[in-house]
């Protein structure tokens, strides 16, 4: 109910921005409006807007420039929107920086730090900007060194760590105040795979009191954690939606697999099977013959392929109908934007 | 407040942590000990209307360590984080712009008040083994480290604001290092044209030529235009280099 009611307060926002103002501190963790970055001429956010409820975990998808960087930067209060405006746990960006600051654990890309500091020391010195001290202070850098599995480097110099560790050290930052939203440029680049998948359960242990908003251009990373996805491409939002429906809506052609051993015209036969594109044979395994078909979207033809085989007396070792992965979402808007341009 | 101590401890630790402050406090024993020896065999040589410390603080030697300690200490400050990428991470924790530019500065202050302390020493030892023989005249001394402390709040000043223009160092450093070598030109043209230019001229340059400030203070004279000079535009480069520091958070 509190979310219709808040709902109906933002749109009153032209009209009454005072009860807006009362509404929006209920609701969304984040909340962006028309928001626009231009940089000496160029526009690297274009007006986009979207929301993120409290205790979702959303993946900001885009390839590299796509303006992914530059609206984290705006949401975590380095720089200002050019037009538009955002709010972070009800406070604006722009209005209200220490405040949203506060609220807000920020991973820069690339994850800069002191490398002249070591690791606990750095925790310590961020823990005390974030206003924490004392026997809260002590607890919170400890806890966070145990949560990102830092504690066995704590006294070596952030210069001498690898990527991996550096980058979990800055994770270990944005989260030692405990802020209620972490947005997090690129959390697992330069990890390896062991290390992505200790981020990712640490992402989502993290509980229904953490919003996160992460960025990425890897595809699995947003279908293994994320509730939802925005995609975006040239400083426009081009998708909202959940990381399974966007993939069912994909217009893209999927494809079936089949192993299968007989005599006849596979090719021509499985091409004259309605909804089935082309047929090709990828490879033979220990005299198992291997097809892919491309079959139009949606269209499922494993059934018909099965007949085939009865009718036949083909013998069929597999039969797989492979969903479209995010990838060939992704692949298919690139070139629809570059057939456009 | 808590804030700003918070940050000033970690750039003092910067400073104490990396090899740059010891570099330049050895650079500056070096040359103020030579500066020094310079000032006693002026003294053995004949007698002089100068005392002790006018002669040190007119060593060539003291001019060379003055040049390099402007751009050495402040060179670091705004430009490393810029190119690291840490700039980002401190402005994104809830500190206010004047905290990072003010702690940075004091702390480059405190250092380069450090430096001095063992051309101190020296003066406090030629006391103590010449049994006061030799007259080291406490107020010409106080003077000398005033006007010391004033040219340092403004050549420090001019560093911090260069290095906020720039993430690259050597930029900053020669930024800051032309300053103040202009300041020290000054007094030099005069000491070659005094002659032949009017009085006004000389004047009007002599009011920002450090040579002639350093001259006044260490005859134990205390001018307080200079110290207004220094002081007001250090002032002035710190409020730049705040503003170049939020520059980044105006809107167009």
């Amino acid at each position: 109910m509190i979310s219709k009611v808040a709902f109906l307060g933002v749109g009153s926002f032209n009209v009454d921005p005072f009860i807006t103002f009362t509404f929006i501190t209920i609701d969304p963790m984040i909340e962006v409006q028309d928001l626009t970055k231009q940089y000496a001429g160029r526009t690297a956010v274009d007006h986009i807007s979207f929301k993120v409820e409290p205790g979702e975990i959303v993946g900001f998808l885009g390839p590299n420039g796509a303006g992914k960087s530059t609206t984290m930067r705006m949401l975590a209060g380095y720089m200002p929107p050019s037009s538009g405006r955002a709010s972070v746990n009800g406070h604006d960006v722009f209005q209200a920086s220490m405040e949203v600051r506060r609220s807000v654990g920020y991973m820069p890309e690339m994850a800069p730090l002191y490398t002249d500091m070591r690791v606990k020391e750095y925790l310590r010195f961020r823990a005390q900007l974030k206003g924490l001290s004392g026997k809260t202070l002590r607890q919170r850098v400890g806890d966070v060194m145990d949560q990102c599995a830092i504690t066995d480097v704590r006294r070596r110099l952030i210069g001498n760590l690898s990527k991996g560790y550096r980058q979990r050290v800055a994770l270990a930052d944005a989260l030692v105040h405990q802020p209620p939203l972490l947005i997090l440029d690129e959390p697992t680049n330069g990890l390896d795979p062991v290390q992505i998948r200790h981020v990712r359960e640490l992402l989502k242990s993290l509980g229904p009191n953490h919003t996160i908003l992460l960025s990425t251009h890897i595809l699995q990373e947003v279908e293994a954690i994320c509730d939802r996805v925005i995609m975006i491409h040239q400083g426009k939002i081009r998708a909202i939606d959940t990381p399974g429906n966007l993939t069912r809506k994909l217009r893209a052609a999927s494809i079936v697999q089949l192993e299968l051993q007989g005599k006849g015209d596979f090719i021509t036969q499985l091409e004259a099977l309605p909804g089935v594109r082309k047929a090709t044979e990828d490879s033979v395994q220990d005299g198992w013959r291997v097809f892919s078909l491309r079959v139009e979207a949606r269209h499922d033809a494993r059934e018909a392929i099965m007949d085939l085989c009865l009718r036949e007396t083909w013998k069929i070792r597999e039969l797989h109908w492979q969903l479209p992965s995010l990838e060939d979402v992704f692949v298919e808007l690139a070139a629809t934007e570059a057939a456009k341009a | 407040m808590r804030i700003f101590w918070v940050l000033l401890k970690k750039e003092l630790r910067a400073f104490f942590v990396s090899p740059v402050a010891y570099i330049v406090l050895a650079l500056v024993m070096v040359l103020s000990g030579f500066s020094f020896r310079a000032a006693l065999s002026v003294l053995e040589s004949a007698p002089s209307e100068g005392s002790i410390v006018t002669w040190t603080f007119h060593a060539m030697w003291f001019w060379l360590s003055y040049f390099f300690i402007f751009p050495l200490l402040t060179m670091r400050l705004f430009a490393e984080e810029k190119k690291m990428g840490t700039l980002e991470t401190l402005f994104t924790a809830p500190v206010h712009a004047w905290q990072v530019v003010w702690s940075k500065y004091l702390a480059a202050v405190f250092v380069y008040c450090v430096l001095w302390i063992p051309s101190y020493l020296n003066f406090r030892f030629v006391d103590w083994i010449t049994v006061g023989q030799v007259e080291v005249p406490i107020g010409a001394l106080k003077g000398s480290y005033l006007i010391l402390l004033a040219m340092g709040l403004f050549n420090l000043a001019i560093g911090c604001f260069a290095s906020s223009l720039t993430s690259n160092q050597i930029i900053a450093a020669v930024i800051s290092f032309t300053i103040s070598l202009l300041h020290f030109l000054a007094g030099l043209f005069i000491m070659v044209v005094g002659r032949r230019v009017s009085e006004t001229f000389v004047d009007i340059i002599n009011y920002f030529a450090s040579m002639e400030h350093i001259r006044i203070f260490t005859s134990g004279l205390i001018d307080t235009r200079p110290l207004v000079y220094y002081t007001s535009f250090a002032l002035l480069f710190i409020a730049l280099t705040h503003q170049v520091v939020e520059f980044r958070r105006w809107r167009p």
